[in-house]
């Protein structure tokens, strides 16, 4: 029993990390209906940032996130300004689908190049702290994992409250019901599109360096973490980013489930599985409007 | 002063607007009046830089609006109800109403301005922080008028602003219109409540088939033969949307 | 010359381009030229197979691999059990589309995006299972790996692609075809002008999945040794997609140039750096999605139009 316990523990732990993933990309579909699906090899992009600094430069990881997170703000407005500002002068259903295309070709370049750089091996970021655990009856909790999910859930919470009370995050929240109707409040549509595209790959971003410090990181985990995004979106709904962090727990917990009843393989399928089955039910998800 | 010339504008081969000029002057009320499909939903949303007109020329304070991006549009001073109200449906009242004051212009008074909106329409002070979505239509008809004035706007464009409301509400929407003009505020609406529009409008002008087909005062185009025919007759829509018989 | 014509001229270009091909074992080349072409011809046959959904009904599906994956996957165990091969591919063709079929019918009730992301995980899902239940690799016995003859796989391949081709260019002059593109250019309109939709996308879907499980057939008769999850592996997928869209979505001839140019770049520059073409790739991928939507396709036809006017 204490052995599901567990299991189902370390499933929240990283069910956090799935949902602050999945804020980036809800916010950025929610707002201009782009679906970038590099979204995960901007996550890894983000984690080999903290690699960088904490190899290179003796950085804690947990204080690159002061580095990474502004640096990857400042990625995502160029990326927009580069890239996607273009796919939103189309209509919506255009938007999506060349949006989706061209994201594939950002995540092939950017992983290429994460193997150019890095090689296919795996990184990790040993701290003096890595192996520390909290002893809570029989579960051993490891800390570093704790510390993301709180700071993930942190975020998430920042960012509801940007959101609500900030202006350009009220801009953006508006922008994202009827961009015609922010238009004509006076709210200037493009600039609410690169704020959110920004923060989007700013929680990516945070999102990387909390997984590298937490687990590892390769190139491979971009299109991983694509989909673990992909599926958290479709299973919260639009709206909502503590309804997405929840979907995210929500998801580990499911696999971690899945894991301890069918056997470790099998986690990755159940992700799947509820996706398209949620895809074809209710493509609404549990939480979006 | 809104100044409009010759304006054209259509989608493809569809000619919507097929040159058609009117004038507000400040402080005025002026209603456009006109069937279905005549272009007057067109005609405010080329003002308002939603849509682009081909030919022709709109000015509005002696400055031509044809290159203005539409969120400037509100700087400049004129804010548009659009039709069906198109609220922020996930977002409370306050926000919405807040967000009206965005412009740079209107942003920093924008606590007196929703105090101003909230004792013109006093119900929406109570559901403050309830979300638009579950307002009645007329509130949410206040809470789009409310919008627009919290952007102080020296020209205030409505689109159907009484479509589907009972008549009880249309009349308050009304007075509320008068009560803005009175504090200077121009007024541009569209309307297929004819009486209604032409009772509280100084001025009015009839689109037909994308032009101008009559102008004159609220009095002389309810006297007139032709507007009575087509929209005040028997057939014509009654206050409250239903036909007549 | 009207759409319908120039498919069917390219059609007989790419034919006798192939007819060609089909003198070069006569040359005895050393292997890795007939190894060469043998993975053109083949990623020829999935091009064409994606671009029929894609280019002619408008659906992105990311679940490509799957149905070569299905198609290797019987192929391989048929084979193995003493199946003639060609029996063999054909039942995992057929095991490939039924399963489209199944799965078509509640995945086209997504639109657009998640369409898309629907097969790819989709996909995904058979990957991962098949990867567990069947980790091992897949070693032909000893006595066939004796037996092998590359020339036989090569004709194979070459037929391959030239079925592919007829299938296209026929179905790019007929009835179905112009449906299948009305829904590429505007799925509602196409809907209220009476074209039976779904019934046309399936059509679309499986003739797309059957000619990715021969490819699949073919790729698990060619190989002396993989795992079997590799038959499911989304760069099947991608690898379609981008030789479609780089060589020109919607025509028969683009995924012919795209395929060519991505082996040759991929081959080339895999001598001296392993994933580069992929960054080339996918940064060429971009620019065409967002400049030249029609591919080299178009980009020929933008210079010869320059030409014309000059001349």
């Amino acid at each position: 029993m204490s052995v599901l316990t567990q299991q189902l523990v370390l499933g929240v732990l990283i069910g956090g990390l799935y949902g602050l993933a999945a804020t980036g990309l809800s916010l950025v579909f929610g707002v201009m209906r782009v679906l970038n699906v590099a979204h995960g090899e901007l996550i890894m992009l983000g984690g080999y940032g903290a690699f960088w600094l904490a190899a290179l430069l003796g950085v804690d990881p947990f204080a690159a996130l002061l580095v990474v997170v502004p640096a990857a703000l400042l990625f995502g407005a160029l990326l927009y300004w580069g890239l996607f500002s273009f796919v939103v002068r189309a209509h919506e259903e255009a938007r999506v689908k060349n949006s989706l295309l061209i994201g594939f070709g950002l995540a092939l370049a950017l992983h290429a190049l994460a193997v150019r750089l890095w090689t296919a091996d795996e990184r990790a970021i040993p701290t003096p702290y890595s192996g520390a655990v909290l002893s809570v009856g029989d579960l051993a909790i490891p800390v570093v994992r704790l510390a993301t999910l709180a700071i993930a859930l942190g975020l998430t919470v920042a960012l509801q409250l940007l959101l609500a009370h900030w202006r350009w995050g009220k801009a953006i929240r508006a922008t994202a019901e009827d961009w015609q109707a922010a238009l004509l409040t006076g709210i200037d549509v493009r600039r609410a599109y690169v704020l959110a595209f920004a923060l989007g790959t700013g929680l990516a971003g945070a999102a990387g360096t909390l997984v590298t410090v937490a687990y590892s990181v390769s190139p491979a985990i971009g299109l991983e973490w694509t989909l673990k995004a992909l599926i958290v979106v479709v299973l919260a709904g639009l709206g909502s980013m503590l309804g997405t962090f929840v979907g995210g727990v929500v998801l580990g917990v499911a696999e971690a489930a899945s894991a301890a009843t069918f056997g470790g393989p099998y986690r990755e399928i159940v992700g799947l599985v509820i996706f398209v089955v949620v895809l074809v039910v209710r493509p609404r998800g549990l939480f979006g409007r | 002063m809104l100044e409009v010339r010759d304006v054209e504008a259509g989608y493809g081969d569809v000619r919507v607007l097929a040159g058609v000029s009117l004038s507000v002057a400040p402080g005025e009320i002026v209603a456009l009046l006109g069937p279905n499909g005549a272009g007057k939903s067109t005609l405010l949303a080329c003002i308002a830089g939603l849509t682009r007109f081909s030919a022709g020329s709109i000015s509005w304070e002696g400055q031509d609006l044809r290159t203005v991006h539409t969120h400037l549009i509100v700087e400049r001073g004129i804010a548009l109800v659009p039709e069906g109200r198109r609220l922020f449906g996930g977002m409370t009242v306050q926000d919405n109403l807040e967000l009206g004051a965005f412009a740079p212009r209107a942003w920093p008074a924008r606590r007196v301005a929703l105090e101003q909106v909230y004792a013109l329409f006093p119900v929406l002070a109570e559901r403050r922080r309830t979300t638009v979505q579950a307002l009645s239509g007329g509130q949410q008809q206040m809470v789009a008028v409310g919008r627009a004035l919290m952007a102080a706007p020296r020209l205030l464009m409505l689109d159907e602003p009484s479509l589907g409301l009972a008549p009880r509400l249309v009349s308050a929407i009304l007075d509320a219109l008068a009560t803005i003009n009175r504090a200077g505020v121009a007024v541009f609406v569209v309307e297929q409540n004819v009486p209604a529009a032409l009772r509280l409008a100084h001025r009015g002008y009839v689109l037909e088939g994308g032009r101008i087909v009559g102008e004159g005062t609220g009095a002389a185009l309810m006297a007139d033969a032709h507007v009575r025919r087509a929209y005040l007759g028997p057939l014509a829509v009654r206050p409250s949307g239903e036909r007549g018989e | 010359m009207t759409a319908a014509g120039r498919e069917r001229r390219w059609a007989v270009v790419v034919l006798a381009g192939l007819a060609l091909l089909a003198l070069l074992p006569l040359a005895r080349p050393r292997d890795d030229v007939l190894n060469f072409v043998f993975l053109v011809l083949l990623s020829i046959t999935l091009a064409e197979a994606w671009n029929i959904v894609a280019g002619y009904a408008g659906q992105v599906n990311l679940g490509h691999a799957a149905f070569f994956g299905i198609g290797a996957l019987v192929t391989r165990m048929l084979w193995m059990e003493g199946v003639p091969v060609l029996a063999a591919m054909v039942a995992g063709a057929v095991t490939a589309t039924v399963f489209a079929l199944v799965i078509g019918a509640a995945a086209f009730r997504l639109r657009g995006a998640y369409f898309a992301i629907g097969t790819l995980a989709l996909g995904e899902i058979l990957r991962t299972t098949v990867g567990t239940v069947l980790p091992e690799i897949s070693t032909l016995p000893a006595a066939t790996i004796a037996g092998y003859r590359l020339t036989l796989r090569y004709y194979l391949a070459l037929g391959l692609a030239a079925i592919s081709v007829v299938a296209v260019a026929m179905l790019a002059t007929s009835r179905l075809g112009l449906g299948m593109r009305a829904i590429r250019e505007d799925e509602e309109a196409a809907e209220a002008s009476g074209v039976g939709t779904l019934a046309l996308k399936l059509i679309a879907l499986a003739l797309s999945t059957a000619l990715a499980g021969l490819a699949g057939g073919l790729f698990a008769y060619y190989h002396i040794s993989y795992y079997p999850a590799h038959g499911f592996g989304p760069q099947w997928t991608f690898d379609a997609l981008l030789m479609t869209f780089i060589g020109g979505v919607g025509t028969l001839q683009g995924p012919v140039f795209g395929a060519v140019l991505y082996v040759v770049l991929k081959e080339y520059l895999a001598l001296h750096w392993v994933d580069i073409h992929l960054l080339i790739f996918g940064a060429l991928f971009v620019a065409i999605v967002l400049l030249l939507p029609g591919g080299l396709v178009q980009g020929v036809e933008r210079v010869r139009g320059m030409l014309g006017r000059r001349g």
